[in-house]
């Protein structure tokens, strides 16, 4: 009796120590993030001194020509849409993986990133243009618009009466398929050029950074956001289990259809931008769970941190590991993480998922 | 196995037109002694570009001996594929086989065309091996021989023709290729060799300009990366990219700061169609190329380069790197790279001179534009 009393106010402050250490880790990622896009911005071949860097950033008018476009026009952009796919992707696999309660759904799994390599294929082999009128940006759209019609035919199906979460996937897992042996069929018929065009194109690349496409991927972030946020409670409730969320008043049929309608946005976009980049949207939400828990206040502004710096990080790296080259960045993202990610879940004591 | 082997050359045999056949053993470019019936009167080609060197042989038909071929000619190289479907129309009727890649064919149809010999290209012997198509093919007694014209061009580019001349009992035409071909590689290279004190001009090439978003595809030591260095240039790419084929950073190249760009270009209406790629090739537009090469060059990676700013930047046909004419794009880059050595060399008399000795389709201009 007398120890429970004693005991009653432990609950509370472990609570806060428990939130306090999370702010904490969020924080963490925030100043790591910082010193990556620094580190991203200051290297690169044309070997400018960290002060000639920051005065080009702050002081671009005074700084010379050259100076001024390396910074501001070929580093910063790149930087930038590193920060800005890796929050997206991996912002989209954690709400994935929350409303399929599966750690293996990413938006890749529902076939996404297939569908929009095909789209991005047709118009490099075919010169195919599913939207003509913006001939130029025929690579992108083609993407974009490959991978919404893969999104929307998932979503179509799960309102279907009987359609489960496992269901769900195994419809993913085929689109996965058609996609991929679409793609290999345009491949056998496309010629040398178009198929290196082809090939590197599907390893992910930021090298077609502009202010453009950040912005673009950035106004979707910040208006898919909000939208998660609002129902951050009912998300975290949906990995109890579909019965008990359900039993707590969640609407769980229609929070699934509206996280999957806005996971497909986030991920079509920067796909049909950057190429294929799949990693970051498995790992990333893996490393906010196991370090932030799944309490979505955490967890959404963990997993897009996590996905941003793997993605910083790993630019970083290219630029370190081959210098005056580009190496595709979907490359060393799995290859660098990959071992990190084997390393955290193993030496991580609680279960991962 | 044996009777098999002797009911295949039997019915070979029978289908064999000429009467003055006989076998002779040529050495082909993979070092196998291959044992062939010649002159050859129904061959296949491994690929549909090595037809660019079976016109020099055949001048009046070229098309004749040709029972089948890979589709890759057309894809490749439409202007010139459309140059000969005008004066030879019956090369649209010639067999297509396998799929666009090295080595993929249908071994079935193959030996349905009865072809005397299949020539294949040295880079599909891989693939070739691996399906073990060439023990099949010998059983029905269809020798393959290997030339190579992309790999080492350079090095294989005389021995391939020697060869085929073989084949088609050309020997001679091949003998008179040939020596033109040293005799205008050689005005390059004695005189790049004879330097001794050679200031090479720092050289960036952009494979492809303008074919896809990206900056600053290049190449490494291969391929025209090669072509540059045989030019009397240094190639800027070699040192960053390993392989033959390669990205650079498009930061790299305001840090290398090259005193040339040439930017490889052909008509890719069919693949990027209205894109920022510059259509020089046979017959094209060249103001239209030049604008377009003009505007390559406000991209980021290209400001305050010196090569622009001197106005030293070229435009030249992409798919010299796999035609017989490799040697004239060695020709125009060395007068690019040294105006001073080569004034007295245009490599325009020699493309016309090769198309009006060897080839019979006319020469037209604009395999290159500069906006010097």
């Amino acid at each position: 009796m007398t120890s429970i009393t004693t005991d009653s106010p432990a609950p509370a402050i472990a609570y806060r120590s428990l939130v306090t250490r999370r702010i904490f880790i969020l924080g963490l990622l925030v100043g790591l993030l910082v010193l990556s896009i620094a580190v991203d911005v200051s290297l690169g071949p044309a070997r400018y001194s960290v002060a000639d860097v920051l005065r080009t950033l702050f002081a671009p008018a005074d700084a010379d020509v050259q100076m001024r476009v390396v910074v501001w026009d070929i580093r910063m952009p790149m930087a930038m849409l590193a920060v800005t796919v890796g929050a997206s992707l991996s912002l989209a696999g954690a709400q994935m993986q929350t409303i399929l309660a599966n750690p293996l759904a990413s938006p890749f799994t529902l076939g996404l990133s297939a569908a929009a390599s095909f789209g991005a294929a047709l118009a490099m082999v075919l010169g195919v243009a599913l939207f003509p009128a913006a001939i130029s940006l025929m690579v992108p759209i083609n993407a974009f618009l490959m991978a919404m019609a893969a999104a929307l035919l998932i979503f179509g199906l799960s309102t279907l009466r009987g359609v489960t979460v496992e269901t769900i996937i195994l419809l993913g897992i085929a689109l996965v398929f058609s996609f991929n042996a679409a793609l290999a069929l345009l491949q056998y018929f496309a010629s040398e050029q178009a198929l290196s065009a082809v090939v590197f194109w599907t390893m992910g690349s930021l090298t077609k950074a502009t202010w453009g496409k950040v912005a673009v991927t950035a106004v979707i972030l910040v208006l898919c956001v909000p939208l998660f946020a609002r129902r951050a409670w009912a998300l975290t409730a949906i990995r109890l289990g579909e019965a008990r969320a359900a039993a707590m008043g969640v609407p769980v049929r229609r929070l699934r259809l509206e996280a999957l309608f806005l996971v497909s946005l986030l991920a079509a976009v920067p796909v049909s931008f950057v190429g294929t980049i799949g990693f970051i949207g498995i790992v990333g939400p893996h490393v906010a769970r196991l370090l932030l828990g799944e309490d979505q206040r955490f967890f959404l502004p963990g997993a897009m941190l996590a996905g941003a710096l793997i993605l910083s990080a790993t630019s970083v790296l290219s630029k370190a590991l081959l210098p005056g080259a580009v190496l595709p960045i979907g490359i060393i993202t799995a290859l660098v993480g990959v071992p990190f990610f084997a390393a955290l879940i193993l030496t991580k004591g609680r279960k991962a998922w | 196995m044996f009777f098999r082997f002797t009911l295949g050359a039997t019915i070979l045999c029978l289908f064999s037109a000429s009467a003055f056949a006989a076998p002779i053993t040529v050495t082909d470019i993979a070092g196998r002694e291959v044992t062939v019936e010649a002159p050859v009167n129904r061959v296949i080609l491994g690929e549909g570009r090595q037809i660019f060197f079976a016109v020099v042989l055949d001048g009046e038909n070229p098309f004749e001996r040709v029972v089948g071929w890979r589709d890759d000619f057309r894809e490749a190289a439409p202007e010139s594929y459309e140059a000969y479907a005008e004066k030879f129309p019956q090369i649209s009727e010639i067999p297509t086989f396998g799929g666009f890649k090295d080595g993929t064919f249908d071994i079935e149809q193959a030996v349905s065309l009865s072809p005397d010999v299949m020539i294949m290209n040295l880079e599909a012997k891989a693939a070739t091996d691996e399906a073990g198509y060439e023990e099949k093919l010998a059983k029905v007694g269809i020798p393959i021989v290997y030339v190579d014209f992309r790999e080492q061009p350079f090095e294989h580019t005389a021995q391939s023709m020697a060869i085929i001349g073989k084949l088609f009992g050309e020997e001679d035409r091949a003998a008179d290729f040939n020596a033109f071909y040293q005799e205008q590689l050689t005005r390059i290279t004695d005189v790049i060799e004879a330097q001794s004190d050679l200031e090479r001009p720092l050289v960036f090439v952009e494979r492809a300009g303008g074919y896809s978003e990206d900056c600053c595809m290049s190449f490494g030591n291969g391929n025209f990366g090669r072509m540059v260095e045989l030019a009397g240039g240094k190639n800027m790419a070699a040192p960053f990219i390993p392989g033959t084929f390669g990205t650079v950073n498009a930061e790299q190249v305001i840090a290398s700061n090259p005193d040339q760009i040439i930017v490889t270009g052909g008509n890719w209406e069919a693949y990027v169609p209205g894109g920022a790629w510059v259509g020089v090739g046979p017959g094209s537009d060249e103001a239209q190329a030049r604008a377009k090469l003009e505007a390559l060059m406000k991209r980021p990676a290209f400001t305050g380069v010196t090569a622009v700013e001197t106005n030293e930047v070229h435009a030249i046909w992409h798919q010299f790197y796999n035609s017989p004419y490799s040697f004239v794009a060695v020709q125009r880059l060395a007068t690019w790279l040294h105006p001073d050595l080569f004034a007295d060399l245009d490599a325009e008399e020699t493309l016309k001179e090769l198309h009006e000795r060897f080839l019979p389709v006319d020469y037209r201009p604009g395999y290159w534009v500069s906006l010097k």
